[in-house]
């Protein structure tokens, strides 16, 4: 087998695994993961077909580093949202929490 | 040398992933999270993207983890999961999600990248930072205006917080 | 594919297995940190004129490390009640493999090094961010007060001063220009040791890097007098070794650290070797490290962050202009 297509592989069956948690969970921490390894199987994704590309370029790891920057940005204020949200309602169940207010 | 680290490095990681998700305390999934990260960072290292890894580490095992960990430990037990209709209709859709996606990539992988076995200059540290200054500079500079929105918004929510 | 098992084979009777095995890997580690627990109790004894460590060899009581570690392993293992058995074991255990990890990546003598990556300064700062999750799970697994708050408390200082101590070490890297050690070493040989241009930047280091490791002055998380113990509180017997070894060999991974960045790590005249200039240099900072101890008064948990977040901060960017200055 191929490097890339081992790679590929790789990346998409954490893909699966994401895709599966965030239609199938419903404790918003868990969702929260789920998002995060979708965030790698697509790091993953990138950085193998830029490596592994007939003259390899590094505009792989350079994207990279800009989504691994973004995705920590954005579970942080997700992190601070759920526990505010905690605080006000006791339970994180994402499918009780349908409404913008309160 | 290098099929089996892979073989091992994949292994962990889709282990620790399914664990995370599927550990019935939270704390044992986001341990386990971190694990997934470690082997994201390994196979990082694997695709000669050593500066990336190092970074990976950081940020995601180093700082996001830490997070994930002080939320669950604030927020606290929360209740179980929903029944098995619905769980099966979800992992069809991964199933056929991914299967799509694989199909899709190996109709292009097979013959259009054959991969080199040195990298050159595509994995240069030096190649990078270049790249990244030169020409990437301009979203480095917006990325660093995001970075202060996020710390703007984690502090205001903070505040709300304290004061409803 | 080649055969795993030939694989295998050809890794466990190489040299390098050796090299990770006994030096400087995983033996000489262990002793080591056995040492450095005597070399501490005797030194800050001799600071407050006692005679500390005394009955254990006939040479001054040189064997006090080990005399202890065979005491631990004879008392009872107690688990709270209703504690994380799994992170309460797995977080010491795991802190020693970061600790002995961050020893592989630190060029000992020109031969000798475990792992030559070529970006062996952010990978030993990585390998360093990943502590305060691990004390925050030891912390927490205890399930008790005292551990959980003084968990907590590590958790604020290491990660109040991890951005202090890339910054810092952000200054030799622009002034080298490149990211792994060895470079740094090399560097160093052509150029003068880096301790000259980047005096503030060393201090800044020493500084933060003693509250990364949590020693006096500030060590509020495990302040004896304070929090009991704070989150090593409920580490029975065994267990209390297990949690005792990392925190010294930080230590030694510390000073090997800033005698690489700063004092040039193996360089000196040829007339001892390369790897008696390396230790000679790490002692000599662990000397320094521990003085900070027997001198200094413990630093309260606010004035720390504060001075974390503002102070250093403002001058691991001065020593950023510094270097900036130096390069151009």
């Amino acid at each position: 087998m191929e490097p890339l297509t081992s790679f590929f592989a790789v990346s998409v069956i954490l893909l699966g695994i994401g895709i599966y948690g965030l239609t199938t969970k419903r404790n918003a921490l868990r969702i929260l993961f789920s998002i995060e390894l979708i965030y790698n199987a697509a790091n993953l994704n990138i950085i193998a077909f830029a490596r592994l590309r007939d003259p390899p370029i590094v505009t792989g790891q350079v994207i990279v580093l800009f989504t691994i920057a973004l995705a920590a940005m954005e579970a942080s204020v997700g992190l601070a949202i759920i526990m505010l949200v905690s605080r006000l309602n006791v339970d994180i169940d994402l499918r009780k929490l349908t409404r913008l207010k309160g | 040398m290098t099929d089996l680290t892979f073989l091992a490095l994949a292994t962990v990681t889709i282990a620790s992933a399914i664990l995370a998700l599927e550990a019935r305390d939270l704390v044992y999934g986001a341990a386990a999270l971190g694990i997934t990260f470690l082997g994201m960072a390994g196979l990082f290292f694997l695709l000669d993207a050593s500066y990336v890894a190092t970074f990976q580490i950081a940020v995601y095992i180093g700082a996001v983890v830490v997070l994930i960990l002080f939320t669950v430990m604030l927020v606290g037990p929360q209740m179980g999961e929903p029944p098995m209709e619905l769980k099966r209709l979800s992992l069809l859709t991964a199933l056929l999600v991914s299967l799509l996606l694989g199909t899709a990539g190996s109709l292009t992988s097979a013959t259009a990248f054959p991969g080199p076995d040195n990298c050159g200059s595509g994995c240069d540290l030096i190649g990078l930072s270049k790249t990244l200054i030169n020409q990437y500079g301009v979203p480095l500079e917006f990325l660093s205006l995001v970075l202060a929105a996020a710390v703007i918004g984690a502090l205001t929510l903070a505040k709300a917080d304290r004061k409803g | 594919m080649p055969d795993p098992v030939s694989q295998i084979i050809q890794l466990v009777t190489s040299t390098y297995f050796l090299e990770i095995v006994l030096f400087p890997g995983l033996t000489s580690i262990a002793i080591l940190g056995a040492f450095f627990t005597w070399f501490e109790r005797k030194l800050t004894a001799r600071v407050q004129l006692r005679i500390g460590p005394l009955y254990s060899s006939p040479v001054g009581g040189i064997l006090q490390g080990f005399a202890d570690i065979i005491k631990l392993l004879f008392k009872e293992l107690i688990i709270p009640e209703g504690a994380d058995r799994f992170f309460f074991i797995m977080s010491p255990v795991t802190a020693l493999i970061i600790g002995a990890a961050l020893l592989g990546l630190i060029p000992f003598a020109p031969g000798i090094q475990i792992a030559n990556v070529e970006v062996g300064l952010p990978a030993f700062l990585a390998i360093v961010t990943l502590s305060p999750t691990l004390v925050l799970l030891a912390g927490w697994s205890a399930n008790s007060k005292f551990p959980f708050i003084g968990g907590l408390r590590a958790l604020f200082q290491q990660t109040a001063y991890e951005i202090p101590l890339w910054l810092s070490a952000l200054g030799v890297v622009m002034i080298t220009g490149t990211l792994s050690l060895t470079g740094i070493v090399q560097y160093q040989q052509n150029n003068g040791w880096l301790i000259i241009p980047q005096a503030l930047g060393a201090v800044l280091f020493i500084v933060t890097s003693t509250a990364e490791m949590e020693r006096l002055p500030f060590d509020l998380p495990e302040a004896e007098s304070e929090i009991m113990m704070g989150w090593q509180a409920e580490y029975p017997g065994p267990l209390f070794m297990l949690v005792q070894g990392p925190a010294f060999i930080k230590l030694y991974a510390f000073a090997a650290l800033f005698s690489t960045l700063y004092l040039g790590g193996y360089l000196g005249p040829a007339i001892i070797p390369p790897i008696v200039w390396f230790f000679a240099k790490t002692i000599v900072i662990i000397v320094a490290i521990m003085l900070f101890r027997s001198t200094f008064p413990r630093v309260r948990l606010d004035q720390l962050l504060r001075q974390g977040w503002t102070t250093l901060l403002t001058l691991s960017i001065v020593n950023i202009v510094i270097a900036y200055f130096i390069v151009v």
